[in-house]
């Protein structure tokens, strides 16, 4: 499964200039990832979780420093490439989910298999997303926030993406429930051996991990590998 | 200023964009209600003043030759202020400087300058001195045309005899305001002349002797029992009939004018403001729903419903206020501009303008008004909001599948599609009022570019398959048939064809009008008759054909028997069936066929006109033989005439597009882009959201775009309904005795509309998109909605 890094990251910082303020969100990240591994970011809020993540999904752009998507460099591209890249390539999951309202869970799902080039069913997404069948039909509106965000983890893994980014998708849901998001996650990662890359708070989360990488202050602060991953069900929180 | 108005001026200078597009619409009403009723009233101000100042008569009435001494007899007709007795003829005018003959209206002054009614207003030089019976005043209109001044001179073809005649004074009359020589507006064809009365009396054998009569009547007298009077003096002279202004072209046109601007600020400004009072509604609404927290926090500290409902409604009030500020300040602008060109076009000595100060005020009560009803209910809704209910977010939009979900395939459709749709249909009032704004710009403009197709018609029929001549002749007195072989023996002239004029009355039962029978023969080629399918109508041997306009007034139809009153020679009164209805766009007509007209005049065959075509190539050789002619009272030239309006058309014709297509364009970039506005801000966060699962920039705004896409398109066909509808009632509302509309609507004009309204659609998508384009990608994964 291990065949070399997915992403490699190389002295990447990111300035955000608002005015006359400057902020050093990242000050020089250097992180190899390896396609199928399973990663939890961890670090206090504000420490540039989210920027890095950003970064990688091609959502954002770095101010120095290079990023690689297998062989590609993702940091010169544009927005058109850009936009490809993340259509092609990469999963969300969002602590809100951001999903369509007008739009029905299964129609949700289809709207990325449309205009992915290999996508799975889109009912077979939200099974394995763990929404259950009698669910499929309804709009958000009328979904649990639990419910919700396997939509969303449904629609990210609907196209089969080589890598699912999941900014804290805990973040809004009760420990039930975030446990049965994270077996969806862990699920993906095993069964389709998609990369997955979930930022959290929570320490707890990190057991179930192939590595935690600990952030603070805009960079990593130090790697930590797991013997064994544990399963999302004995993580108690 | 408090800290709530200090929010007021944030929110205003934040959603500037909205907030002067809806202005703008709201000014655009103001601007056609302040434009219209201030050219109108200056207008009308400036008439009455002139006719006050200059003593327009009240009534006027020809006769064949009436002895002087009747003035008394008609002054002495209780309710009668003052009466000026006149005469009036026709020439024709040979001026150096052209090469067709011009047609001349001859009328007298009386010897002693002293004029009683319809004074003239010198502008250059002086009245004709008794005793020079050369001299002449003709009306500046004329003059400017030429480059006339006192001094110069021109010739004239005066009962048959040509005579040099030196100009002494230019002048404006208030009976001559709006003058046209053949149903078409041409300066330079028809001059006004003013000549003493002796020296017009000698050259008609009018010694002593008058034919035409003004009356001024006292204030509040009635004109009917005067002009059944004075028809009965004149009877024995050959009386024509009485008429009053209304009946007199120059009066009747301006009235025609003056119609028209009322009714363009009855028809205008109210859609304006509706679409305002709509797009308000959406701004207003959707920001209540943003600031839900901030009403729930005003309440909670202590704020009471409506003093958060005066809040927003300053806001409205504010928007409104700019848009009537704008409106009034264009309006009042273009008000003086369109009055001075009317001024041009008519011809006054002096204009007044008038302030409308009530129409301001008007203005502002109907803005603020159309404003407040728009932002009633989503204002009602803040108030009434509690405050624990005003934190909470508000539930998630709820969505129904379209069609209950039964149509299979929808879920064919792309996604994209699909939300579209649900879109459409989860605020069916707001997408149905985005239509119905849509349609009403389309409408303004099928409303008011179709005049441009009907006019073009009214020339089609009128002067290309009805009256064919290039030219009529007209004589002095009638003549004997034979007149119609010397006039075919003109050079230039290829077909030829008579026409006789009676003078009679036409009455049915208590209905009644007054004016020529036109006898034409019957395989006439010519001047032709059609019908309301523009298909050719022989003349009948029998009875007479009335235009459906005559027909109308008189309530008449085919087979029906009138009663004719001939007013010429034995006057007789007779009774005959009305053989056929023709269609005419201009004037009021009845025709007969020649020779049994001429038996019903007991008289042999006679004629009074010639219609001609003519050989361009031997034109001028035509009117040099015309300009010399004795027996010519004067000539009509159709051909002349109507390339000459055709100009002056395409001249008003950039300005009018221009100002509608304006109109149009403001109501439809109010509409679409406060729309998109208003929909990014409820949809942004999902587009963005789409932006990262790898949606182009394009397929976004497609979403968002393709909703308002699909709306203007359908309020296409409303519009052209609509247009239809307001081209319909415009064509009514201008229809007068001298002009009517066909209501004539090309495919082109359709499509024009269209075209300008979707180019204005499209403007106001593509800045929005700029909108889309510039979405934050992060930032709506790090807020809740
Ligand atoms: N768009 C932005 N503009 C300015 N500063 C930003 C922006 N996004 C993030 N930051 C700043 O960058 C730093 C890192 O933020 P983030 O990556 O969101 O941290 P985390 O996800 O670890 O909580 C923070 O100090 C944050 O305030
Ligand atoms: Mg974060």
């Amino acid at each position: 499964m291990n065949a070399g890094p997915i992403y490699t990251v190389e002295g990447v910082t990111k300035v955000y200039r608002t005015g006359e303020v400057e902020v050093r969100a990242l000050r020089g990240v250097d992180i190899e990832i390896g396609a199928g591994e399973f990663i939890v970011l961890l670090g206090p809020s504000g420490s540039g979780k989210s920027t890095l993540v950003n970064i990688l999904g091609g959502l954002d752009t770095a101010t120095e420093g290079k990023v690689f998507f297998r062989d590609e460099e993702i940091t010169g591209f544009g927005d058109r490439e850009l936009t490809k890249y993340r259509r092609d390539h990469v999963g969300f999951v969002f602590q809100f989910y951001n999903l369509v309202p007008s739009l029905t869970a299964r129609e949700n799902v289809s709207l990325v298999t449309e205009i992915a080039r290999d996508p799975m069913d889109p009912g077979e997404a939200l099974e394995i997303a763990g929404l259950p069948r009698d669910r499929h039909d309804h709009f958000p509106a009328q979904l649990s926030g639990g419910e919700q965000q396997r939509v969303a983890i449904g629609r990210a893994i609907a196209k089969k993406p080589e890598v699912l980014l999941c900014d804290e998708p805990t973040g809004a849901l009760d420990s039930k429930t975030g446990i049965r998001v994270l077996e969806a996650l862990a699920q993906v990662n095993r069964d389709l051996g998609t990369t997955v890359l979930v930022i959290t708070h929570n320490m707890a989360v990190g057991r179930m991990a192939d590595r935690v990488i600990h952030f603070a202050d805009g960079t990593v602060a130090r790697i930590e590998e797991n013997e064994k991953r544990e399963a999302p069900a004995s993580i108690a929180w | 200023m408090g800290v709530l108005d200090r929010k007021l001026m944030r929110d205003l200078v934040r959603l500037w964009a909205q907030v002067a597009a809806i202005a703008l619409v709201m000014a655009a009403g103001v601007m056609t209600l302040v434009l219209a009723v201030g050219a109108q009233r200056s207008l009308f101000e400036t008439r009455e003043a002139y006719y006050e100042r200059n003593a327009f008569a009240d009534i006027f009435a020809t006769a064949t030759r009436a002895p002087e001494r009747l003035a008394d007899d008609i002054a002495a007709i209780p309710g009668i202020a003052s009466v000026e007795t006149r005469i009036r003829e026709n020439a024709v005018l040979d001026i150096e400087d052209m090469l067709e003959p011009a047609s001349g209206m001859l009328v007298s002054v009386p010897d002693d300058g002293q004029q009683v009614l319809n004074q003239l207003s010198m502008r250059l030089g002086r009245l004709p001195s008794p005793g020079h019976p050369a001299e002449i005043v003709v009306n500046e209109p004329f003059a400017n045309a030429h480059g006339f001044e006192p001094g110069d001179t021109l010739s004239a073809i005066i009962n048959g005899r040509k005579r040099a005649l030196t100009i002494v004074g230019v002048a404006l009359s208030p009976e001559f305001i709006y003058v046209v020589p053949d149903l078409m507006p041409d300066d330079r064809r028809l001059g006004v002349v003013w000549m003493s009365q002796t020296a017009l009396a000698a050259a008609f054998d009018l010694d002593g002797a008058f034919n035409a009569v003004s009356v001024k009547l006292l204030r509040g007298q009635p004109p009917e029992p005067v002009i059944d009077e004075i028809d009965r003096l004149l009877e024995p002279f050959g009386g024509r009939g009485a008429h009053d202004r209304d009946d007199q072209q120059s009066h009747a046109f301006l009235d025609a004018e003056l119609t028209q601007l009322q009714a363009m600020s009855y028809v205008l400004p109210p859609i304006f403001l509706l679409v305002a009072g709509f797009l308000v509604n959406m701004i207003l609404s959707r920001l209540i729903a943003l600031e839900r927290e901030q009403i729930g926090l005003m309440k909670a500290v202590g704020y009471t419903g409506a003093g958060v409902a005066w809040h927003y409604m300053k806001l409205v009030i504010v928007i409104a206020l700019i848009g009537v500020a704008i409106g009034i300040a264009a309006g009042t602008y273009l008000g003086r501009g369109l009055t001075r060109l009317y001024g041009d076009f008519f011809h006054f000595p002096f204009l007044i303008f008038r302030l409308s100060l009530d129409v301001y005020v008007i203005a502002i009560t109907v803005s603020v008004a159309a404003a407040t009803l728009g932002a009633l209910r989503s204002v009602r809704a803040a108030a009434a909001l509690p405050p624990a209910v005003a934190m909470r977010p508000p539930a998630p939009a709820r969505y129904r599948r379209l069609f209950g979900g039964g149509l299979p395939f929808i879920s064919l459709l792309p996604q994209t599609t699909v939300m579209i749709g649900r879109n459409i249909v989860r605020r069916p009032l707001r997408s149905l009022f985005t239509s119905v704004g849509i349609a009403l710009s389309v409408a303004v403009l099928v409303g008011s570019l179709f005049s441009l197709d009907a006019v073009e018609e009214m020339i089609d029929i009128t002067f290309f398959s009805a009256e064919r001549q290039h030219a009529t002749i007209s004589f002095v007195h009638k003549l004997p048939a034979d007149a119609l072989y010397e006039v075919e023996r003109l050079p230039g002239v290829m077909a030829a064809e008579p026409a006789r004029m009676v003078a009679a009355r036409f009455r049915n039962g208590h209905l009644e009008r007054r004016l020529s029978i036109t006898g034409k023969p019957a395989g006439s080629n010519l001047s032709r008759l059609l019908d309301v399918d523009r298909q050719e109508v022989t003349m009948p041997r029998e009875g007479v054909v009335l235009t459906t306009a005559l027909a109308d007034i008189l309530e008449i139809g085919r087979g029906e028997t009138i009663e004719i009153e001939l007013m010429e020679e034995h006057r007789e009164t007779v009774q005959l069936p009305v053989s056929a209805i023709v269609e005419s766009y201009i004037g009021l007509g009845a025709f007969m066929e020649i020779e049994a007209l001429n038996r019903l005049m007991r008289e042999g065959p006679s004629i009074s006109a010639v219609h001609v075509t003519t050989d361009a190539s031997q034109i001028a050789a035509l009117y040099e033989a015309v300009k010399n002619l004795p027996m010519v009272g004067s000539i009509t030239l159709q051909r002349a005439s109507v390339a000459k309006f055709r100009e002056t058309m395409a001249e008003n014709l950039t300005m009018m597009v221009t100002i509608y297509v304006a109109l149009a364009g403001i109501i439809a970039f109010g509409v679409v882009y406060n729309g998109a506005r208003i929909q990014l801000s409820e949809q942004g966060r999902e587009l963005a959201s789409l932006r990262v699962l790898g949606f182009t920039r394009g397929e976004v705004s497609w979403i968002l775009l393709g909703e308002f896409a699909i709306l203007t398109v359908a309020a296409l066909p409303l519009g052209w309904l609509l247009g239809y509808g307001m081209a319909y009632s415009t064509a009514e509302g201008l229809a007068t005795e001298m002009f009517r509309l066909p209501l004539v609507i090309e495919r082109s004009t359709y499509a024009w509309a269209s075209v300008v309204v979707l180019v204005a659609s499209a403007l106001s998508a593509l800045i929005v998109r700029r909108r889309i384009d510039r979405l934050d990608l992060i930032e709506v994964l790090k807020t809740r909605e």
